[in-house]
Parts: structure tokens; sequence; C-alpha cells
């Protein structure tokens, strides 16, 4: 039976982050996961830590939260791993269509409910939305298209927002995937292209929904550019995300390519544990049940929604290895009094503890088990959508469990 | 530390309110990525699930639209069977509104093939006769824009019990080839290639009495038929396994059904028995290599070929095995294909009113074609070959083919 270097649980950007660090140091990978993360749910820009206001330095805002949170995820991987982590992923995109902040620090970009929010690194379709000036802007609207309401964008961004007709008929209804691949075809860009600009009324800046193509949405971009003569951005909307697609597509590429077997769909239903170390696991694809064993293991199952924790009405646990899982003495404690309160609810910091190699730990500090290592929003001690720095966590996260797990 | 014990399957597998809604299943659906017509996997499976009632009358009419290629499945977070809804619905639908005698005729193809097989000589001119497509395509609504497939004279099955036995077979250990319809009667090269192949890995090959496997039945949801169908196989299969024999297959449609839908979805007894013993060809011979247990060293090709990854091919869930076999032959050049789904469907790609949506799938797979620009395409399903043929005019083979003439 085949041995394989490492095994990582999880097709998140953790996941997949941690597989591509180990394939580029030459382990033998097993990638594995139910579904395939949240990627194609959120995944827009990269957001490291939008409390660090726009323009401020990144490095002693980290600095700063490491010294105040220690169990921040950030403390185990420091200044150092967090930005090798950012260029390693910056590198696995090809210009046209890359990463990059914009300014030196934060920026804020509009989403699809109208606020504004901090995030770091920003594909070039979505560079123009920072710092964007409401007068100048137009927010555009597909006719038929749910997901995407130019009315409550513009609304709160205080701009102008208009709904177009698609250039052909009987495409009213079309998913934000069927809108991206339209939007490949020359023709279909062009003439939207055209209809925009038949609704401009002397805007310089023009926002779309996160739908600019899958496989070129920079020549997308620039087709909409240069037909309109205004600069054009997407904004983030409501799932599936056509953005976060993209990023996955690029990883599961460069994973393929570089050897790694990449299993998607189903659970893993089983550990197995002997001596303090996970010697395989199971992955169930019913009515069989397939073991695969491998020296090192990454856990990167992220939170409730991939089943990386589970929570009864009383508790949350973590079903994969039973690991303790670090949070509030009850149930009473998980939320503040409203939704949006201003402080984070105690439940989302709720998570696994590691030691500083990412192993995990129990509350005593013994770690449980030599051979796994943890990484991505599964961890204990953030609040990732408060805080926004999910993409962040990922990835400094989940290329330094990599580099620990294959550490002679 | 033990592992939990919690099953990350429910009970019931059809439980449509494990669906969180998250819409990661509408990043996948071919179908719905071309056509407003399909709601796409997350309305028509679980969202409709919740308001069928088994009293009433079906009014989702749009359920026929689902090509069964259990995209959806592999990407969901929570684990909805999301396919199967859809299959159970789709069975419910077709059983109230009837179902038509092209369908009837289609799902019966086992049995015209060793009939047309034996008249080839008559019945391919007649498939290519444009007067007789017209007619299938006027009375029984077969599109006569998509090339049938053509029969051959002998048949796989005939060709192997006509061939010699090798000299030392009782001392080369047993392996037993369910081929496939398709294989038996329209594409025997792909059965040649599997037994020569095995040969050249030691092998003595047999080759039982088997049946469609069924998946056809499935197509139309025509469960009791592909429970029968199913039923014989594993009257016909089952003593092969209790000898011991591992049993391989080259159509990876065949292998889904016979390894993952007798058990779970059928309930067949004995179906686990069967699917513990049954193996996709490549991915036995894969890991032949990867435990040393081979000395077979592929001849060079310099050629620059594209491979294709089937849909059933992902749910089977054991990587790309074929793609890691082509790796191991010297100086041959691969690429994977990015794109999903070949849009085929099986015999849904032969129905007139499903044509269209067959054609728009495939054009990003021949777009995607076009732009590598192989010397030659491969891939393991007999479907997705069609499907590649019709949509580029290139040579398309199985994996084995290449694989074959690379024996030393």
């Amino acid at each position: 039976m085949k041995r394989w270097d490492l095994i990582v649980i999880g097709l998140g950007l953790a996941g997949l982050t941690a597989a591509r660090t180990a394939l580029a140091r030459g382990a033998r990978v097993l990638i594995c996961g139910r579904g395939i993360g949240s990627l194609a749910l959120f995944g827009n820009s990269i957001d490291l830590l939008g409390e660090i206001p726009p323009g401020a330095d990144l490095e002693a805002g980290i600095a700063k939260k490491i010294a105040a949170e220690p169990g921040h995820p950030y403390a185990r991987v420091g200044w150092t791993g967090i930005a090798a982590a950012l260029t390693a992923f910056r590198e696995l995109f090809c210009p046209p269509y890359a990463f990059a902040p914009v300014g030196e620090g934060n920026s804020l970009v509009p989403t699809g409910a109208g606020t504004l929010r901090p995030t770091y690194l920003l594909p070039i379709t979505m560079t123009a939305g920072a710092g964007l000036a409401a007068e100048e802007t137009l927010i555009v609207g597909l006719r038929g298209f749910r997901d995407f309401q130019e009315n409550t964008v513009a609304l709160h961004l205080r701009c102008r927002g208009v709904n177009i007709a698609l250039p052909r008929y009987g495409l009213e209804g079309l998913s934000a995937l069927a809108l991206a691949r339209l939007m490949d075809e020359p023709s279909f860009r062009e003439s939207l292209g055209a209809a925009i600009r038949r609704q401009m009324a002397g805007e310089r800046q023009i926002g779309l929904p996160a739908v600019l193509g899958l496989k070129q949405p920079a020549t997308v971009l620039k087709t909409l550019e240069s037909i309109t003569g205004a600069r054009i951005f997407e904004i983030p909307m409501l799932p599936p995300s056509i953005p976060g697609i993209r990023i996955f597509h690029r990883f599961r590429e460069e994973l393929i390519a570089k050897g790694a077997t990449f299993l998607m769909g189903h659970p893993v239903a089983k550990a197995e544990i002997k001596n303090g170390r996970c010697t395989g696991i199971v992955v169930q694809n019913l009515p069989l049940s397939t073991l695969h064993q491998a020296d090192q293991v990454i856990l990167a199952t992220g939170r409730f929604l991939g089943g990386g924790l589970q929570a009864d009405r009383e508790r949350i646990s973590e079903p994969l290895f039973a690991l303790p899982v670090h949070q509030p003495a009850g149930r009473g404690e998980w939320f503040r009094e409203r939704f949006f309160h201003r402080e984070a609810h105690p439940v989302h910091s709720a998570g696994i503890l590691t030691d500083a190699r990412l192993r995990p730990r129990d509350e005593k500090g013994k770690v449980l088990l030599a051979n796994v290592r943890v990484a991505g929003s599964i961890l204990a001690h953030h609040q990732a959508i408060d805080e926004h720095s999910r993409e962040g966590i990922d990835i400094a996260t989940g290329f330094r469990a990599a580099e620990e797990a294959l550490a002679p | 530390m033990t592992p939990s014990a919690r099953s990350p399957h429910p009970p019931l597998r059809s439980l449509p309110d494990l669906c969180v809604r998250c819409a990661t299943c509408m990043a996948v659906c071919p179908v719905s990525r071309v056509t407003p017509r399909f709601p796409g996997p997350k309305q028509a499976g679980p969202g409709a699930q919740r308001f069928r009632l088994a009293a009433e009358a079906s009014v989702d009419d749009w359920i026929e639209l689902c090509t069964a290629c259990r995209l959806c499945d592999t990407v969901c977070p929570a684990g909805v069977p999301i396919s199967e809804l859809n299959l159970m619905a789709k069975a419910k639908f077709l059983d109230e509104r009837g179902r038509s005698l092209r369908d009837w005729l289609l799902v019966r193809s086992d049995w015209f093939g060793e009939f047309a097989a034996r008249f080839s000589r008559i019945v391919n001119p007649l498939m290519k006769n444009r007067a007789v497509r017209w007619l299938l395509d006027a009375l029984l609504a077969i599109d006569r824009r998509r090339e049938l497939p053509q029969y051959e004279s002998p048949t796989f099955r005939q060709w192997f019990r006509r061939r010699p036995v090798a000299v030392d077979a009782d001392r080369r250990p047993r392996i037993a080839y369910f081929y496939g319809c398709f294989t038996n009667t329209n594409e025997v090269a792909v059965g040649k290639a599997a037994v020569v192949l095995l040969e050249a890995y030691g092998f003595s090959v047999t080759v039982p009495p088997q049946r469609c496997c069924g998946i056809p039945r499935l197509g139309v949801g025509d469960l009791s038929g592909a429970r029968t169908m199913g039923r014989r196989n594993l009257e016909l299969l089952l003593p092969t396994v209790r000898e011991g024999v591992d049993i391989l297959f080259s159509s990876t449609s065949c292998g889904l059904m016979l390894r993952h839908e007798y058990g779970p979805l059928l309930n067949l007894a004995g179906a686990e028995e069967l699917a513990g013993r049954l193996f996709d060809i490549c991915q036995y011979l894969l890991g032949m290599h990867e435990e040393k247990r081979t000395a077979v060293r592929f001849r060079p090709a310099p050629l620059r070929v594209a491979y294709f990854a089937p849909c059933h091919l992902k749910s089977l869930n054991i990587g790309l095995p074929a793609l890691e076999l082509l790796r191991l032959v010297p100086e041959l050049e691969v690429t994977l294909i990015a794109a999903e789904c070949c849009g085929l469907g099986g015999l849904y790609g032969f129905k007139k009113e499903k044509f269209s949506i067959t054609e728009e799938i495939g054009r990003d797979l021949a777009r995607e074609v076009a732009r590598l620009n192989p010397e030659l395409i491969l891939t393991d399903c007999e479907g997705c070959r069609m499907q590649l043929r019709h949509l580029t005019g290139r040579k398309v083979l199985h994996p084995l083919q290449l694989l074959c003439a690379q024996l030393p």
C-alpha cells in the first residue's frame, strides 16, 4: 500500500496552501475533504487583519495584535512567516490575473450589501473598487440576476445604480456561474460593455457583480474598460463566489500538475491513532471505506459549515480526532445580547489549541498527536469574521503547518 | 485518545434538511451553467424536496434536465446526496408521466447491441443514413445531429473466447475484467488493450459472464429495471469474487454503478462484497507500480496528449489514476484538460429536447481542447469519448490504448 509523506484533510484555502507548500518541498501529498471548502462561498479578496486602519503599517499592526493576543494563530507564525506565505500565495497567480494590495496596507472595498469592508490583497478585477468616489461611480445590476441588487448597493454607497438587460433574450434567471461563463465569450462582453456605455452619465468608475469571467477575468476587465472608458470593478456578492472559484481552480490545477492526489467530495470517516500518532485516515465512499496512510497529517477542516467543528445544544466538538475544543464554559456564554453586537460573539473564537509548532494540545499544554498539525479557521483564539483575518489565517497557518510537518 | 465513532452520514440518506443552502453545488452544476431552464442542484434537489409529497403529483418537469453527472455530490460540504434526491424525483415524475418508446429502446441498447454487432455491415451504414436519422429524429426524437455509435464484429467477448490461452496461464495470478456493453460491441479495441496490458503485468485474465451494469436505466429513473440488472450481475460476478479474484473495470460509469449504486442506492444483497473486490483498472495498475509489484516499463512516446477526467471518475473518489499512469510513459507530455463535464450525460445527449444543452456544456470543453491543441485526447469514459469526437473531430482513445501501444 502506498504511503504518503503528507495527508492534508480539508480543501479550503488552508488545506490547499498546505498541500502546495508541501509539494514545493518534494513531498508526496494526498489532499482530501468533504466538499470544496469555503472558497466557492466567500472567497473574494484576501483579508489579513482588517482592523488595521487603511494606510497603517501592517507589520506593526500584526505585532501589536500578537502582543495583545498571544494565543492568536498569527502568534504561531509571526510577521516573517505571514509575509512569506502571502508572497507564495501571490506567486501562484500568473499576471494579468493577480493579487496585490492597493497602496501599502489595507483598503476599503464595496460589498454586495452596499457596505465598505477592509481587505488586503485584491484581484485586479476588484482593484478599482478600492477608494471609489461615489459621485463618479455607477453600479450596474443585470436583469434577472437575483444575487446582486444594484439598488441596495447604490443606495448605501450614495451613487447611481442601473439595471440593464442582458445582450441576449432568454437569459433571465441565470446563475452567477452561467453569467461568468458568458462573460468569457468576446461577443457577450462586448455587447454588455456597449449596453453599459449607453447608460453612463459621465461616471468614471463602474461596479458590477463579481461575475467577470471564469477563464479570462483580466481580458473581460480590459474589454469592458476599453468600451466604457471607465474603470471597472467587481463587487463580491452572495454565494457562490466566482472570484473564489477562480482561486480554487488555480490551486487544483497546480496541485494536480505537481503530482498531488486530489480526493474531492467524500468525508474522512475515521482516523487511526497509535501511540499518540495518526497512522492513517479512512475515507468513506459508501459502501467502501479506504485507508490512506502517511507520516504526517494536517487537519484543515474549517469550522461549522464544513464540519471541522460540530456543535450540539451544549458543547462544541471536533469530530475526526475528538480533539478538545477550547470554548466558552457554557452555552449561555456563546453569544452576545444582539446579533450585530459591537463585540464579537465568544463562540467564534472556539477552536483547537496548538503548541508553537501547530500540533494539537490540551488546555494544560500537553501535545496530543505528535504528527498532526492544525491549520486554518478551525484554530482557536481568532475572530476571523470581526477582525477580517480569514484568508490570512488560512494562508499563514497552512503554509507554516506544511513547513513544520516536513521539517527534519 | 480514540477517534470518534460518530458516522459522518446520517442514518437516512435522503435528508434534504442537511442542506444549509450554501450554493456550493451551484458552482459546479454543468446544466444550470448553461441554461436557466434547470434551477440547479440546490433548488432541484433539497430545495424542492421539502415540497414533494409521495401522494401528490410531480410538478417539477425540469427535474428531467439533470444529467446525473453527480458533480454536486462531490462538492457539498454538508454531505447531502443531491443527485440521489434528483434521481428519486425524476423517477417519480417519469413514473407518473410515463416513459417514451424512445427511452424504452435506448436503455435496452445492450439487447440490440449484440444483434447490431452481428449485422454491423448492414446496421452501421443505416446508422449513418440521413433518411434513417431523419426518421429517428422525427419519430423517436433521437437527435439527428448526434452521431450514433458504430457496431463492431466480432464483439469483444467473441474475440476473447477465440484467442489462444497463454501456455503458463494457470501459473499466473488470476484477474477478472468487466468490459461493459460499449467495449463489447462498439469499442472492442479498449477491451483488447485491457487484456494485453493485464497480461503484460503478469495476470491471467478471465472474463466472467456479465450484463449491462444498469446505469442507463437510472438515467430514465427506472429503479426497478436497474435493480433487476444489478441482481443479475451480482449473481454472475459474485462467484468470481468468492474465488478471491479481483474484478477490474475500464468504464468509469459502469464502475461507479457496480461499486457505489448497487449497495447504497439499490440496496442489493451482496453489493458490498462485490464492491470490495472491484477496482478501476488504472487505479489497480498504478498501485502495482507504487508498490513495485511490476517490472513493466513503457516505451517512450514523444506525443503531446490531453487527458480529460470524466465526472463519474470523480465520484469514484480515487484521484486521477490514468493521468498518473500516463506520466510513467517517458517523453509523453500529458496535460489535464481544465473543463468540468463533457455534457453528454450518456443517453441524455441523444435526446432531441436535450441536445442543445449537451452542446452548450460541451462548448467549454471544446474550447479548452482547441487551446491545448493536443495530438491525441485520452479519457476513461465512453460517453466522454463520443462527445469529444463529436465536438472536436479529433482522435480520442481510452488511456489503456496508449499504454498498451507503449508496452515493450
